[in-house]
């Protein structure tokens, strides 16, 4: 009796600890996450600008006039197109360097590992300013391919619609894949070496131990990296800012970029029609985080 | 001899490996070659994309530190920048530490919901919760203040996570011994479970860091005094003119660029354990 | 259930001790920094401001130079300029500030752009503060100019740079192709071309350039003209035949190669203008300072009026931003006296002003006040340009630009058009097809 009376309290006491623990962490998000969110969400049935903001009438106006909104139609098409293309190229070679770097053989890997993470932690405006100037009209890039014959003269890489998307997608991919590939890397190291070794006399090539053992085993790893992929995509905002302010003619705008531009971007913000494309967003990324969570989620 | 030989054939049958890294480590570093030599060159070379070394690098920094306002130039916003990061990463660690301990070690089903809850906040956009959280700053005060700055960043379903996966190393065997020698569960944390987090602590101390130095939307939002300008807000004044110094901004971007590299440098051994932990 | 309830109280307990725990570290890391809020010290009776602006090479100088002519008035008054990186940012803080009713964190005073003040006026009005009652001669800042800072016959602003348009040429390029200033003067768009066409093959330089993602000769144009983009508060487009035949010429200046359409604001400066790949460019007289960064070029610049449709010499105005006193302030007799002494022509009335004298010097800024044009240093001749008295002769373009319907969404149409005439030079659509739709995204942007 005695003894279970102090178990009790010693489980209660765990108990209280574990919670506690936990709180400040998640009482911050609430508050400076899920609150704001909330606050967009009622927003979002409100029309009008500054002081003269007022409930909307019909109340889901703002959530119908998206339909009609070719601009923001454009930037979802946008993020889609780069979502589809540069997420899936950055991870391939992502993999594909880790699995290179994970080499016991292999010289100079804290070299290879530490220049391939650098672009990540370059400040924004230096990366953009040097992306910017080296695609110029007059820039590093078309002199290069003219002087090799391969242009007959300068390509204005920056002002058509699709190579400004080329290159922003050029842009993230080179800024990102060495951020993923250290996730990877760090996976591919978790891996017993003795795994390989057996798949070796099995008489398994290259190809079939990568996809059979490596892949599988690092399934984790690669959802993980998928949501933090498709969540960076979809709000993508620094790129489109930087490079090409969305230009020419909207054809490289996001739509974390378009929904900036309405709200502070371009005069008085109208902020009930914006919290409405901040919560299209916000659904839009949680679906897409859920299905990859229900599909790479094998294990329960 | 034989071992020799067939080290050198491995090294041999390496080679498009090598070829390919070189080539991508090029072209991961090649742009920090430009930046570099962008800052030794005048505005309209750098205009021109000029790549070799220049002769204006002393102008350039003597520019650089004249820009700016009193109170708000080169050394003060380094300063400033310092100052709120370190004080975000320490926080940061400290509050999403103590989450993910707490998350994995004392897990339950009702905890595990609840983290589930608190990935959200990962896809909450940003734009949406800017005017909430300058209305909610401005009530509380913290306008211009570490606090307003650091508050909305500390806390992280990324760094929650990143620490509830490396706590999976922590034997709970452990946990059981020290309860049975009666240490109070907050002291389980501080003397068993920090020291030999250290590699999880370098790791989400570099990529908090490395956010908390870069941030720019929100820090342009809360500190509007100029004494409270940080750097990257620093080199955005001198971006965005009708006419930009081209060499001297890049001066200062390299001096943007250098704090987060140094770091990134000095801890990369643990950085990659940590990560390493983080993926288990 | 009791578990349940006990962590409840838990949980609130704690909550309580992290608010508690979060406001005490928050003081101690403010006073540890030593920063104060933006604009405390301006009490009654002090002698001190501050004040946003937003170019450290062209209107901070000019704000310097007002807290310098106003220290003959009041020797300790000492002006706080806090830089931004570009206008939008005090944009951005007047929304910000508008949205949570909170305006303890803006400046006494603020510059803001012209056309953008009517919006946040009309949205914003606890923002602002009437100048009225501040003793200035309206008359002598220029009618156009203040038509932007006045809301409903009340002043909030005090004009700042003129925006006044210019057309700069290079004449050696021009003598490359075998054409004289004169040659380019009173001339139509069509003309224009043929003579571009020209320069283009004997230079391969553009006879001019525009920034394609934000095109202000839509506005220029149709204003040389004597024409608004606006029609009773509706976007006045598919029906409005000058800016369509202004579309067409545009489009047809850069299917041929005369016009260079930059993709941002940075390559329009540092390409097309720094980059040397112009021989002319047309835009608000701000744009100098970066004409004069190519040294090489030095005396082979002048300038003069625009082209136009008919021929007449085309006068018109783009960008400029004015001083406002925002309500934040706490000492708004001084920031009146201070503003009216200097940039609402006071201290001009002698003649000359050390405001106007020293933001033109420093900052190639160009005022709207009448009275300060006068000076010698207004007066004088430009090396760069040739010798040619460039700053008076701006100030005689000014008193022609004629006074347009203005609009909010000046930026919303500006966007829509340019955006639309890119389209058309990459030939995804036609001329007809681009207005309609400019004019109906514009109308679609302006539902609230």
């Amino acid at each position: 009796m005695e003894t279970k009376k102090k178990g009790l309290t010693l489980a209660g006491k765990q108990l209280a600890a574990g919670w506690l623990f936990l709180t400040p962490a998640t009482l911050l998000i609430f508050v400076m996450s899920f609150w704001p969110m909330i606050q967009a969400f009622l927003t979002s049935f409100k029309s009008g600008k500054g002081v003269n903001i007022h409930w909307a009438d019909p109340l889901f106006v703002n959530y119908t006039r998206m339909l009609q909104d070719t601009m923001f139609i454009q930037a979802m098409k946008n993020t889609f197109l780069y979502l589809i293309i540069q997420v899936p190229i950055m991870l391939i070679l992502a993999i594909l360097l880790a699995q290179l770097l994970n080499n016991k053989d292999l010289k100079f890997k804290g070299f290879f590992r530490t220049c391939i993470f650098l672009p990540c932690a370059t400040s924004l405006v230096s990366y953009s300013l040097i992306f910017k100037s080296m695609f110029a009209t007059q820039g590093l890039f078309n002199t290069i391919l003219v002087n090799l014959g391969i242009l007959k003269e300068n390509f204005n890489f920056l002002g058509t619609p699709w190579s400004a998307k080329l290159v922003i997608i050029l842009a993230l991919i080179w800024r990102w894949t060495g951020y993923n590939m250290v996730f990877y890397l760090a996976g591919l190291q978790n891996i017993e070496y003795s795994v390989y070794e057996a798949a070796k006399i099995d008489g398994a090539n290259g190809w079939k131990t990568f996809w059979n053992i490596t892949v599988p085993l690092l399934k984790p790893t690669i959802v993980m990296t998928f949501i933090m992929s498709i969540n960076g995509t979809l709000q993508l905002f620094d790129e489109s800012v930087n490079l090409t302010k969305g230009g020419p003619a909207g054809a490289t705008m996001t739509m974390s970029h378009y929904i900036y531009n309405q709200s502070f971007g371009q005069g008085v913000g109208n902020f009930g029609y914006t919290s409405a494309l901040c919560f299209v967003v916000f659904i839009l990324v949680a679906i897409l985080a859920v299905i990859n969570l229900k599909v790479g989620d094998t294990r329960d | 001899m034989t071992k020799k030989k067939n080290r050198s054939m491995i090294q041999r049958r390496l080679i498009p490996t090598y070829i390919f890294l070189i080539f991508w480590a090029f072209i991961s570093v090649f742009p920090f070659y430009w930046m570099i030599t962008a800052a030794t060159n005048n505005t309209v070379d750098v205009a021109r994309g000029v790549i070799s070394f220049g002769h204006d690098t002393v102008i350039n920094f003597q520019n650089l530190l004249k820009s700016g306002q009193d109170g708000a130039r080169l050394w003060d916003s380094l300063r400033n920048s310092f100052v709120y990061s370190i004080a975000q990463t320490l926080i940061c660690l400290f509050i999403c530490s103590l989450a993910g301990y707490g998350f994995e070690l004392y897990h339950d089903k009702y905890k595990d919901r609840l983290f589930g809850i608190l990935l959200l906040a990962m896809m909450v956009p940003q734009v949406a919760t800017l005017v909430p959280l300058f209305t909610m700053m401005s009530k509380m005060g913290l306008l211009n203040s570490v606090g307003g700055f650091v508050l909305p960043a500390i806390s992280t379903p990324f760094m929650i996570m990143m620490f509830r996966q490396n706590s999976r190393n922590f034997p709970p065997d452990i946990m059981e011994a020290a309860r049975i020698d009666g240490l109070p569960e907050w002291k389980i944390f501080f003397k068993m479970y920090l020291p030999v987090q250290k590699s999880t602590y370098a790791a989400a101390g570099v990529i908090c860091f490395m956010n908390s130095w870069n941030a720019y939307m929100w820090p342009k939002v809360v500190m509007a005094d100029n004494r409270a300008q940080t750097m990257p807000m620093f080199i955005a004044n001198m971006a965005a003119g009708y006419t930009v110094d081209y060499g001297m901004l890049m001066m200062g971007v390299l001096f943007c660029s250098i704090p987060t590299m140094i770091i990134f440098f000095v801890l990369q051994k643990q950085f990659a354990e940590g990560i390493t932990g983080a993926v288990k | 259930m009791k578990k349940k309830l006990l962590s409840l109280v838990l949980v609130s307990a704690m909550a309580t001790s992290m608010v508690a725990c979060g406001s005490g570290a928050a003081t101690t890391e403010n006073g540890s920094t030593g920063s104060a809020p933006a604009a405390t010290e301006g009490e009654a009776g002090g002698h001190k401001l501050t004040l946003w602006a937003w170019d450290e090479s062209f209107n901070i100088p000019a704000m310097q130079a007002a807290a310098e002519d106003y220290k003959e008035v009041d020797p300790e008054f000492e002006l706080e300029i806090i830089t931004q990186s570009q206008s939008s940012d005090v944009e951005n803080a007047i929304t910000n500030a508008g949205q949570s009713g909170d305006f303890s964190n803006l400046a006494d005073i603020t510059l803001f752009q012209d056309h953008y003040f009517q919006q946040f006026c009309v949205n914003y009005p606890d923002a602002w503060v009437s100048v009225d009652d501040a003793g200035v001669d309206w008359n002598g800042l220029g009618a156009e100019k203040l038509s932007y800072s006045t809301v409903d016959g009340v002043h909030y602003g005090f004009p700042v740079d003129a925006g006044t348009a210019i057309m700069a040429y290079n004449t050696e390029y021009l003598a490359a192709a075998g054409y004289t200033l004169d040659d380019v003067q009173n001339i139509t768009w069509d003309e224009f071309i043929e003579i571009g066409k020209k320069v283009k093959e004997a230079t391969g330089k553009y006879l001019l350039c525009m920034d394609g993602s934000g095109n202000d000769f839509f506005y220029m144009m149709c204003q040389a003209e004597g024409v608004s983009q606006w029609k009773d508060g509706q976007p006045y487009v598919t029906e409005n035949q000058t800016l369509v035949d202004i579309f067409t010429v545009q489009a047809k200046m850069a299917q041929e190669g005369v016009l260079y359409l930059a993709n941002d604001w940075g390559d329009y400066t540092d390409q097309a203008i720094v980059g040397d790949m112009v021989a002319g460019v047309y835009n608000g007289n701000w744009i100098i300072p970066t004409i004069k960064k190519v040294e090489s070029n030095a005396g082979k610049w002048e300038i003069v009026p625009a082209p136009t449709l008919t021929g007449k010499p085309g006068y018109a105005s783009n960008g400029g931003s004015s001083l406002y006193i925002t309500s934040n302030c706490q000492n708004t007799e001084l920031a009146k006296a201070f503003l009216a002494y200097t940039f609402g022509g006071g201290s001009a009335a002698d003649g000359t002003s050390l405001t106007y004298d020293n933001a033109l010097l420093n900052g190639g800024v160009i005022g709207t006040c009448a009275a300060a044009a006068k000076s010698d240093v207004y007066q004088a001749g430009v090396d760069y340009f040739n010798g040619q008295a460039i700053y008076a002769d701006i100030v005689a373009y000014t008193q022609n630009v004629p006074v347009i319907e203005q609009n909010d969404y000046h930026y919303t149409l500006r966007e829509k058009l340019s955006n639309h005439l890119i389209s058309v030079v990459n030939g995804e659509e036609d001329i007809d097809a681009a207005l309609a739709a400019a004019e109906q995204e514009t109308v679609f942007a302006m539902q609230e």
